[in-house]
């Protein structure tokens, strides 16, 4: 065996090892990233619009806005999250940067269960009165609005029902939307 | 290879290894092909072992023959041991415990049902909810076996809490043994209150038993479901006009209602308790209007309780200038608390008078604790949206108040009962706990009164238009036994209002707003005319100003109360009912 057929299985080998370790990592991938998949049986993802209730001046406005979701009930609560969570064009964020949504569960009875977190932070943020309830009634009112399988959403923090998010609410049951919050 | 000293890097070593292969240095002839195939051979088997490896790590290891018993046999349910502890397959524990297991429509989700409650179920996912309360577990479910696999202690908080059963896991023979529980012995208290024509029964329990209701006319039965109660030493002795006596059985409690009399029923949780409402029918709906209330005293302000906002470590809002929500409410409190006890003789309690953490709970325990006439919560708001300003009147959403009793509504052919002891007025403290959930609910049409007041009061003192008051689900409200209302007084996330409300003088025209609102009302409890406000500074620009108008008392919407929007239950009209503590 010459020089050249050396390097040959060589090659041959270092090609084999980094192609298992690229469909390893695939694997491992696939199993991680479930929480942006759409479920199975969920239908392909399409742009549906729906009315999401964006902070404005003391209370909430209504907007629509297109958002890819499947047919699921869930992938639409986590997608309508999501898009409230996310930072707006003008800047305005419903929560700090760095709040995310770790959970979200439907149970039979329609309550929708909503778990944020935020890195570091055991308390979720300080405020006033009117902007916990635009943080709050933004998710609870944008979910019960536009899933009609959710009838209430209940709110945790790091993964626990809290009394009150900032001193104002009780967050420590499910909460029925309030339309008098609605500006316009 | 390894034998060639080697300056360089790894190619330079490997180059020396092939020179001293073909040169004999080493190996040579048939060794050198054995090396040179063995190596191949090696490198080939390489990936295969490290992804064989990979997979045997990832999905938790099946093994073998762990069993579970079940009163001495064996049930055949499937059991993986993973390192964080064994999985059981639900599936077949369904079959034997009862319930029913149904997946949701994309598999994602189950819902498991015991004795009438769901579980919800994610796949992955370590918190499950057992009705509407969130249970966390050691580890999540997750698809296996060809079914769902759960930890015990989702076997423990389900069909552990919900239904009776005893879970023991036993690494030691790797057998899960389950027995069903003995029937507990629960205690009970009694306590049945008559005010304005309603009369309310109240089964307390130190946990919660397994029970159901049963109904039939002039009769109300809750049945034990396995659990047996503790009758009390000294059967109840029950002098009602609507209900004729309650007797504590171990396996129910009985109400007999007088005739024509109704009953509804909800739950409260914390501690746990059934709640009775008995009416006549003529009565149920028809809210009370408040009137001379049948005590001792006659009706009137005489003490208030004052509640600076958040406080120590909550901050509440924070100014563009970093001044803090919770100093100014101290300090507008104590402004208050002075302008009050002068102005009106009251005597005036605040629930913190320190830069001091205080629970929600514990403010609304000190006004209750107090027999307080009035309850205002003070503070400054902040906004997401940009240009809010003015102050802002709430009084307490009547779904929040419903939902302490609510809790959904009690499902009445669900789980559990309780047993009475009783007679009226027993164990003063826990019995003052009986109706706390309740409080505010008696007071919401007063509540609303007062915010009116108060918030026309301000509108004319800040030039504001008129937002009307609010409802709102907060918590600091919903304990109160009296009317409360929380009153934001300018928002502090506006540079403008921020350094009004570091403004002395500003503050003092803010004090005599509430003051002015304050002696408006009391002069309406009091049935007598309101006294002369000359004294009083008006709004700026407008000296001496009138007090505003005064809402005639009525449910809903009271004047400038943001109207209810069909369907949204955070402004139902408020229920004032007829049994209260106070």
């Amino acid at each position: 065996m010459n020089r050249r057929m050396a390097a040959f299985i060589l090659g041959l080998a270092l090609a084999l090892l980094a192609g298992g370790a690229l469909w390893w990592w695939l694997q491992g991938l696939g199993a991680g990233g479930t929480e942006s998949q759409p479920p199975a049986g969920a239908g392909k993802a399409a742009p549906v619009p729906f009315d999401l209730w964006i902070p404005d001046g003391i209370g909430l406005r209504v907007e629509r806005r297109e958002l890819q979701v499947t047919s699921a009930p869930k992938d639409r609560i986590r997608r309508i999250a999501e898009a409230l969570l996310a930072p707006r064009p003008d800047g305005v964020r419903l929560f700090p940067d760095g709040v995310a949504l770790a959970g979200v569960q439907l149970s039979k009875e329609g309550t929708a269960y909503l778990n944020l977190v935020w890195d570091g932070h055991d308390d979720p943020p300080a405020s006033g009165s009117t902007e916990e309830l635009q943080r709050v009634y933004s998710l609870v009112n944008s979910i019960v609005t536009n899933v009609p399988e959710a009838r209430r959403v209940a709110l945790l923090w790091n993964g626990l029902q809290r009394p009150t998010f900032a001193g104002h609410l009780d967050t420590s049951r499910p909460l029925a939307p309030l339309d008098a919050l609605r500006t316009r | 290879m390894q034998a060639s000293p080697s300056p360089g890097g790894m190619g330079v070593r490997w180059e020396r290894g092939i020179e001293g292969v073909r040169s004999g240095g080493i190996l040579s002839g048939v060794n050198d092909r054995r090396f040179l195939g063995t190596l191949a051979l090696v490198s080939l088997l390489l990936p295969v072992l490290v992804a064989a490896q990979a997979r045997m790590e990832t999905p938790p290891a099946v093994q073998h023959q762990p069993t579970v018993l079940l009163d001495g046999g064996i049930l055949p349910a499937p059991v993986t041991i993973t390192p964080a502890g064994p999985l059981f397959g639900l599936a077949a524990l369904v079959n034997n415990l009862g319930g029913t297991l149904d997946a949701d429509e994309n598999g994602e989700s189950f819902t498991l049902t015991i004795e009438g409650k769901d579980v919800v179920i994610a796949i992955g996912s370590a918190i499950i909810t057992v009705g509407d309360n969130i249970v966390s577990l050691s580890q999540p479910p997750i698809r296996g076996e060809g079914t769902l696999l759960v930890p015990v202690d989702f076997l423990q908080k389900t069909y552990g809490d919900l239904a009776g059963f005893l879970f023991d896991w036993r690494p030691g023979v790797q057998q899960l043994v389950i027995s069903r529980r003995a029937a507990r012995e629960i205690p009970v208290l009694l306590d049945v209150v008559h005010l304005q024509g309603m009369t309310t029964v109240v089964l307390q329990f130190p946990e919660a038993p397994r029970y159901q209701i049963l109904r039939q006319p002039g009769q109300v039965d809750v049945q034990m479901m396995g659990d047996r109660l503790a009758p009390p030493p000294t059967p109840p002795a029950v002098a009602d006009p609507l209900v004729q006596s309650v007797s504590i059985a171990p396996d129910q409690v009985r109400i007999q209602l007088s005739p024509e009399a109704q009953a509804s029923s909800y739950v409260l949780e914390n501690p746990f308790r059934i709640v009775f409402d008995v009416h006549l029918p003529s009565q149920t709906p028809v809210p009370v209007a408040p009137g001379p209330a049948p005590s001792e005293q006659a009706p009137g302000v005489r003490t208030i309780v004052l509640d600076p906002g958040h406080g120590g470590s909550e901050t509440g809002a924070i100014g563009p200038s970093g001044i803090q929500e919770k100093e100014l409410t101290l300090t507008i409190a104590r402004e208050l608390e002075a302008r009050l006890e002068s102005q009106l003789g009251v005597r005036v309690v605040l629930t913190r008078n320190e830069d001091a953490n205080l629970p929600l709970d514990a403010r609304t325990a000190i006004a209750n604790q107090n027999k307080a006439d009035l309850f205002i919560s003070l503070h400054l708001n902040s906004s997401l949206g940009a240009g809010a300003h003015g102050a802002e009147t709430y009084f307490l959403s009547a779904e929040a108040s419903d939902a302490a009793a609510a809790r959904m509504a009690e499902t009445e052919n669900t789980a559990q009962p309780a047993v009475p002891e009783g007679t009226t007025g027993l164990e003063t403290q826990d019995l003052e706990l009986i109706l706390w959930d309740l409080a505010q609910t008696h007071h919401l049409l007063e509540s609303q009164r007062f915010a009116a007041m108060i918030q026309g009061d301000l509108n004319q003192t800040l030039q504001l238009r008129d937002r009307g008051v609010k409802q709102a689900p907060f918590r600091v409200l919903n304990g109160a036994a009296m009317p409360a209302v929380l009153v934001e007084l300018g928002f502090i996330s506006n540079p403008d209002e921020e350094k009004q409300l570091q403004d002395g003088a500003y503050r003092a025209e803010l004090v005599a707003s509430l003051t002015r609102a304050v002696s408006s009302y009391k002069a309406l409890v009091e049935n007598r005319p309101e006294p002369p406000q000359a004294s009083q500074p008006g709004p700026p620009g407008q000296p001496g100003a009138a007090p505003p108008a005064q809402p005639a008392p009525q449910l809903k919407p009271a004047p400038g109360t943001r109207p209810a929007t069909p369907g949204s239950s955070g402004t139902r009209p408020p229920q004032p009912r007829s049994s209260g503590r106070r």
